[in-house]
């Protein structure tokens, strides 16, 4: 134990490594296994022996019932919309804002960051309480494009956040050249800036649409109405149902969650470290 | 012409960030504003008309234990589930910044929580810890652990280092990816510098690991804080703040004033309370992150 080298290189301290990381591993991946098992198990089977792992038929009726009979493919298509609108805009929006303040207010980063971090800290309950008055008094109630202007609100900023590391690693040089041969800001930024941070901007694209995908709080007190509401509300519905069967409640999950972390492992190499080191540059 | 040229640059640079200004300005400090003007109403739900009442909703939430239950509720929660995640992830971090086969594998495995929509991470759990078929309680009785099968959620022992758990597991993969990117900022030679000097490992981690990465951690904590005391569909989704008002948090008492009891302007002092107290706390953070900054630099 004395010496370091040992310790670092020793199998022992490697072993434990192994171990504690499995069952760290086990537990996270536990829930999402557990998913998509029950989803497809035949009715009973689960309420007849809750610990058996395997299916002993593999069926699909679940992913069946959820499609033809609770009509999730409307509530799907609207999550798609919502959270797709939300993106393109929101990274409009954040691309241009970020470029802005790396570019042509490098001192007010620090500023921008606490402003960022202040934003974060309203709380979602307390926006929730004028959202829901402001978007009654224009008619955007119960609508998805009042939806989609109400997640900008947490989108941009975090959207922001993670691109000013981005826009950061564009040497200024490439841009002073471009400037020369003749291109005015707007082109260097289409052309020669966005081009460059175009992965970080994906990345940060495909984050944003998760988070919109995820929401619940708004869409619950916007949304009122069956046939426009987003997967989340619609999911917390379904288990006010009377009828409570968790094979059809786990195929509807399955269905939102596995979007969400398939795209999540694409992107999270990109997005992951910058979070916090991002902020702090 | 310098001069003309710097100018320009300026009003270039603010039409780039005019968008953004709009959307900060519209959709987050007007609502702000707007909720602290609300609090001071008798502002319904339903009903259109509302008279200006001063304190009276301030008064009304100070003189109701209900709220103060839920404070305590929420501050407990927070200090928890951070300690949890903050442990968890740490400790992951450092297991695999150690390893060397297999990293990336374990590494994607791990974050898989952090993906989770609050409705599924709810929805999952609630049926893998059900206490009639669900997973858990029945393996603990097969396995002769428990008598009967534990019921997680209505048992009020039980419910509240759940929830927490539940919370861990969603939290713990952020703060060990962004511990994970700030140890590849130590530099290595200090290591061997320290371990030719002798220091044992544990040195080593207290002298040289934490004081290059207590900056990025400590903004890590500063956010996580201020998420998980906001944090509204975790408890909301899975108890509902029940049994018995024994797991509801502040946001949770503020949603069921608002939109149990329809009363929003009261709703409303509620979360204007609840930003009053996260800006005096992160005020206290960032005194110590802007120290710990300066003895960095």
């Amino acid at each position: 134990m004395k010496n370091k080298r040992l310790l670092k290189r020793g199998w022992f301290g490697d072993t434990v490594s192994y171990i504690y990381l499995t069952i760290l591993a086990l537990i996270a991946i536990f829930p999402m296994a557990w998913v998509l098992l029950t989803s497809v198990k035949g009715k009973g089977e689960m309420t007849g022996d809750p610990t058996s792992i395997l299916p002993k038929v593999l069926t699909l009726d679940n992913y069946r019932t959820v499609i033809e009979q609770l009509n999730f493919g409307n509530n799907i298509a609207n999550s798609i919309m919502v959270a797709l609108s939300t993106t393109v805009i929101a990274i409009l929006v954040s691309a241009l804002g970020a470029y802005g303040v790396v570019r042509f207010f490098p001192r007010f980063g620090k500023i921008m960051t606490r402003v960022l971090i202040t934003t974060y800290m309203f709380p979602p309950i307390l926006l929730a309480v004028p959202y829901s008055i402001i978007m009654g008094k224009v008619g955007l109630m119960n609508n998805r494009l009042g939806l989609v202007i109400v997640y900008l609100s947490f989108s941009v900023p975090y959207a922001i956040w993670l691109l000013v590391g981005f826009f950061q690693t564009v040497p200024l040089e490439i841009e002073e050249a471009a400037r020369v041969d003749g291109a005015n800001k707007i082109q260097v930024f289409g052309r020669v800036v966005l081009p460059i941070v175009a992965p970080g901007l994906v990345a940060v694209a495909i984050y944003t649409f998760i988070n919109a995908w995820n929401e619940f709080l708004y869409s619950l007190i916007l949304m009122n109405s069956s046939e426009k509401m987003t997967v989340a509300v619609a999911l917390k519905s379904l288990e006010g149902q009377e009828v409570l069967d968790w094979g059809v409640m786990m195929a509807a999950s399955a269905m939102v969650v596995i979007p969400s972390v398939i795209f999540f492992m694409l992107i999270q190499k990109k997005i992951a470290g910058g979070l916090a080191s991002g902020s702090v540059k | 012409m310098k001069l003309d040229n710097r100018v320009r640059d300026k009003l270039a640079g603010f039409a780039f960030i005019l968008p953004a200004l709009l959307v900060v300005g519209l959709l987050l400090l007007y609502p702000v504003v707007s909720s602290v003007f609300f609090s001071f109403t008798s502002k319904h739900l339903i009903k259109p008309a509302y008279e200006f009442i001063w304190f009276d909703n301030y008064i009304k939430i100070l003189t109701d234990p209900d709220f103060w239950a839920a404070f305590l509720t929420s501050v407990k929660w927070t200090i928890a589930s951070l300690a949890g995640q903050i442990l968890t992830g740490f400790t992951a971090a450092l297991a695999l910044e150690r390893i060397r086969r297999g990293k990336g594998a374990y590494r994607t495995l791990l974050i898989i929580p952090w993906a989770f929509p609050s409705i599924v991470i709810a929805l999952s759990w609630k049926w893998i810890l059900n206490g009639v078929s669900g997973f858990l309680p029945n393996f603990l009785v097969k396995l002769g652990l428990c008598e009967t099968a534990p019921q997680f959620f209505s048992s009020g022992g039980l419910v509240f280092p759940t929830l927490v758990f539940i919370n861990v597991w969603f939290g713990a993969p952020l703060i060990m990816v962004n511990v994970l990117s700030a140890l590849q900022t130590v530099p290595k030679d200090q290591y061997e510098a320290a371990q030719l000097d002798g220091a044992t490992p544990w040195q080593s981690f207290i002298h040289i690991t934490l004081p290059h990465i207590r900056v990025v951690v400590g903004l890590l904590v500063v956010l996580r804080t201020i998420w998980v005391f906001n944090n509204f569909d975790t408890i909301y989704l899975i108890t509902g703040g029940g049994p018995a008002n024994l797991t509801q948090t502040v946001p949770i008492y503020a949603y069921n004033v608002g939109w149990g009891l329809k009363q929003l302007g009261r709703s409303s002092a509620v979360t204007v309370l609840l930003l009053i107290f996260l800006l005096i706390v992160c005020m206290f953070y960032f005194k110590i992150l802007d120290k710990w900054e300066k003895e960095g630099a």
